[in-house]
């Protein structure tokens, strides 16, 4: 392993003071000269025709600027997914307001107004004619050929069928096996809630200040949809309080926009909680069908996965995340065959969008509680089904045909199971009285940035370095709080040999920095970071070039190292960079700048494995995580405490999404967690201890050979705690999330088939 | 109305609406928005001050609830410029990462540690757990609240 001076170590992010201060600004922190607050009137029917706004009374509310809906505002279709104009998978099904109203918390009217208070008093005095329809509230029955349609051209939006391989004649020792695994719709919980600015100025120039992922996706979806030019429109990225996902699409940055745009005034649109969990997105009700044939080796021979998907009333990102989910499972295992055919369809209710792992942990949620069902079915150990199984480095995904890369889930399944003492452990008796206890594993996959043969990955990034050696990057970083700037930092101070402190950072702004599809899908550390790792390397190669001709010596008997360019063999004749800054300026007029355009050509497999103790009281039903230690295929951890960081908020995620968090509907539609108070989050006192293991090695084209850690670091949590309840208490639970009325129900009914859970279909 | 109370060890005397929370007095009419609104239901804790050393969450408490009390808000908390020692042990200890729920846990932390020198993990866990964090796991939190409070401490 190559010796680092900064990769690896702990630096913490630059703003870390301003976060423990409070000084840092937020977006509902921010306070615009003349400021005004929009407030939405959103939807109480999941499904209703709008026969007549009444804003007569609001419009009378002392401090009512405007009343804003379907009557004026354009009605003109977008995809709040959309980065990239005529982007392939987006469908343009979603307006400003709802003419019909498709799901409660579907956003009818805007009221702004001089302050928050006067917003909501006008929302409150609007009148809305409706004339309910039909609600169709899940995917099945979404799917009935009598169902309402929720837009035109019918309720199913999405439908694939991906194969690959023959499936080898089964012997006749061979199982056959099918669960049925259903996960939940899920709030992202940032504990910021969403809030946008905008303003329109006078010269015809709009700006909109957004916590967002994507400040070039923002712009071309508010341009496109207001009929601007794209230098018109400036999207500023500013601190974000968590995202998740969450905030990844355009949710508020349309309305706000048009807002400002109507009154010619700063506007500020905050939601609250309970529209945060319901008029924002959430992560997809789905179910899916697994069906595997396995060889009495524990070979798989065949895996079927039919997979049918909520996707709430907009199609938003479901069609592409649909496919994600048929994504990851072959390049996790070695399968004889896989099939994966989906369906998503339109529902009335909450919008469903990306989320943290986007498909993967639902798909290993689906599979790695299958695997366990047929470890047992065949009397293996959970551990050796998938040590026979899982890929190995350079294996070719045969879905894709490219290669997984240094793939070392085996690895780490191995170090964790020696570390967690998984052998000694997955034997003992889960006992017979009040409290059962076992353990439980579950291995998960994702991948490393947005290349693939039908989206190119590529950014651009500026260096540019100070007379007195600092230097400032300037690239459309989108910090979620996990740490891209520092990230960055550590990679360019390791090329150029300066301290990480000496380089400055700024977050995206669509005006000023560079163009970057935005911080998602993976890509932040693996490509953006071998990216900023070349822009360095540029940089360096400059800086010995400018000293190569200031001391009139050749430049391959340079080296840069300390902040100066030395000559290769010692000696202190050499030039710090400030020397090389200044003195290139002033003798050769030249500027040591460098711009570097990255393009990615791999995708390799990110991996996951986890392993967990819990405790059930077979009494309440509850379910107590005793530890959990999960294993990371991070390649290189290039800030340790950083990727820590992401593998600990991952399982307090994954737990919640196991055993408590859920957005539940009523008969009519209507979300039940009104807030926090029914969206039970895992809190300090119910955390468990978590160990985290990193597999480190060099290879594929992540710096140093980092691979992406926020988003697999969940992938595989709900399913280990899910196997580990099922091994406690010897059911075949499969859908989520384990509640203490679930648990309990399962257990009433465990003699003799041992499973309340639905048959496949 | 007028209120009049003691906010980071400063007299302050401002007009406030009689049913204004006292989260909106702090962030809007004072300026001081290191205090911030999770859920304006008490169940996140970001909204954490401190009233006469008890942690309350801001958003149940009226403005007018506070007159004549003494105030210590995030703001507050900094020893001139630098960090004190519960946000240097924050900072160092990987305990912030968006930050967002930051500035409730300190203050519920600076609670904990004015009540008990030296608490337990336990303690810790339970004082924070009206704190809500997405992002860390709350693990390094906990880490240097007891750091935090071992420094305090001095050696022993
Ligand atoms: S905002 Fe006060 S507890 Fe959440
Ligand atoms: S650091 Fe983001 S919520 Fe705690």
């Amino acid at each position: 392993m190559a010796a680092f001076k900064y990769v690896g170590l702990s630096p913490p992010c630059p703003d870390a003071f301003a976060k423990a201060s409070g000084e840092l600004r937020y977006a509902t922190d921010l306070r615009l000269a003349g400021m005004s607050y929009a407030c939405l009137l959103t939807s109480p029917h999941a499904h209703a025709r709008i026969d007549s706004i009444d804003a007569r009374r609001a419009l009378q509310v002392s401090g009512v600027i405007g009343v804003y809906s379907h009557e004026d505002a354009p009605a003109t279709r977008y995809c709040r997914y959309r980065i990239v104009p005529g982007q392939a998978g987006c469908v343009d099904d979603e307006s400003l307001f709802a003419v019909t109203a498709r799901f409660v918390g579907d956003r009818i009217a805007a009221v702004v107004a001089t302050s928050p208070q006067a917003a909501r008093e006008g929302v409150r005095r609007i009148e809305v004619g409706y004339t309910p329809l039909p609600a169709v509230l899940s995917a099945e029955t979404a799917l009935e050929p009598d169902a309402a349609h929720i837009h035109a051209g019918g309720n199913l939006l999405h439908r694939f069928d991906h194969a690959t391989g023959d499936a080898p004649v089964a012997p006749a020792d061979a199982v056959r096996t099918c669960t049925r695994v259903s996960t939940q719709m899920l709030h992202h919980a940032a504990i910021e809630p969403h809030t946008c600015l905008a303003n329109f100025d006078a010269s015809g120039r709009l700006t909109v200040w957004s916590p967002c992922q994507s400040v070039y996706g923002a712009r071309t979806v508010v341009a496109d949809l207001l009929g601007l030019a794209y230098n018109k429109v400036r999207i500023v990225k500013v601190p974000m309080g968590g995202s998740f996902g969450g905030k990844q699409e355009f949710i508020l940055e349309p309305v706000t926009a048009y807002l400002a745009m109507r009154t010619g005034r700063p506007v500020c649109l905050t939601l609250d909680r309970e529209a945060c969990i319901r008029s924002t997105m959430v992560r997809a009700q789905q179910r899916s069908d697994v069906r595997s044939t396995v060889g009495a080796d524990g070979l798989i021979l065949d895996l079927e996965v039919d997979t049918l998907l909520a996707a709430g009333a907009y199609a938003s990102s479901s069609p592409d995340y649909s496919e994600a989910m048929a994504h990851k499972l072959t390049r996790l295992y070695r399968v004889g065959r896989y099939h994966h055919r989906g369906r998503v369809a339109y529902t009335n209710t909450p919008v469903a969008g990306g989320m943290r792992g986007w498909g993967a942990p639902d798909i290993a949620t689906c599979a790695e509680i299958h695997l366990d069902q047929v470890a047992s079915r065949l009397g293996l150990d959970p551990l050796e089904i998938r040590l026979r199984n899982l890929v190995h480095p350079g294996d070719i995904d045969p879905l894709t045909g490219h290669s997984v890369g240094e793939a070392w889930v085996r690895r780490c399944l191995a170090r964790g199971a020696e570390a967690f003492g998984w052998r000694e452990r997955v034997g003992l008796p889960a006992g017979t009285g009040r409290i059962r206890r076992a353990v439980g594993l579950a291995c998960g996959a994702h991948k490393n940035g947005i290349f693939s043969d039908a989206f190119p990955e590529a950014t651009t990034m500026t260096l540019k370095m100070n007379e007195d050696g600092s230097l400032d990057l300037n690239a459309s970083i989108h910090e979620v709080g996990a740490g891209s700037a520092v990230t960055l930092q550590t990679i360019i101070a390791e090329e150029l040999d300066v301290a990480p402190q000496m380089i400055s950072t700024r977050e995206a702004d669509s005006e000023s920095t560079p163009y970057d599809f935005g911080c998602f899908g993976s890509r932040l550390t693996y490509f953006c970071g071998a990216a900023a790792r070349a822009l360095a390397a540029k940089m360096r190669a400059r800086l010995i070039e400018a000293a190569a001709e200031l001391l009139a010596v050749a430049s391959e008997n340079l080296c840069a190292a300390g902040g100066r360019v030395v000559p290769l063999g010692g000696g202190d004749s050499g030039l710090s960079y400030a020397q090389i800054v200044q003195a290139a300026r002033m003798r050769y007029a030249r500027d040591m700048i460098v711009t570097h355009t990255h393009r990615g050509t791999s995708n390799p497999g990110s991996y996951c494995v986890q392993f967990a103790e819990v405790e059930v009281d077979v009494l309440t039903g509850l379910v107590r995580v005793n530890e959990v230690l999960t294993v990371v295929d991070i390649g290189r951890a290039i800030n340790r405490q950083m990727v820590e960081g992401q593998c600990r908020g991952a399982i307090q995620s994954g737990i919640g999404s196991a055993l408590c968090e859920e957005v539940t509907i009523d008969g009519a539609g209507r979300t039940g967690a009104g807030g926090f108070k029914n969206y039970h989050l895992i809190n300090a006192a119910d955390m468990p201890p978590v160990r985290v293991l990193l597999v480190e090695h060099d290879g594929d084209e992540g710096p140093y050979g980092a691979k992406s850690v926020g988003e697999i670091a969940v992938v595989p949590t709900a399913a280990t705690i899910v196997n580990a309840v099922n091994r406690a208490l010897g059911t075949r639970l499969a859908t989520l999330p384990l509640t203490p009325d679930r648990i309990l129900a399962a257990l009433g009914d465990r003699a003799p088939s041992g499973s309340r859970e639905p048959a496949c279909g | 109305m007028r209120l009049n109370c003691i906010i980071n060890g400063a007299a302050v005397s401002v007009d406030i609406d009689a049913d204004a929370r006292l989260i909106d007095v702090l962030r809007d009419a004072l300026a001081l928005t290191g205090t911030k609104e999770g859920c304006a239901e008490g169940e996140c804790g970001a909204c954490t001050v401190l009233i006469d050393g008890l942690a309350v969450n801001s958003c149940l408490v009226l403005a007018a609830q506070v007159e004549g009390r003494s105030l210590l808000t995030i703001e507050g908390l900094a020893s001139g410029d630098g960090a004190n020692a519960l946000q240097r042990n924050f900072i160092e200890r990987g305990a912030i990462q968006c930050g967002f729920c930051t500035p409730g846990m300190l203050m519920s932390a600076t609670a904990l540690l004015m009540r008990v020198q030296q608490p337990s993990r336990e303690e810790i866990r339970r004082a924070l757990a009206g704190n809500l964090c997405r992002c860390t796991g709350y693990e390094p939190i906990i880490e240097a609240v007891a750091a935090a409070a071992d420094e305090m401490a001095g050696p022993a």
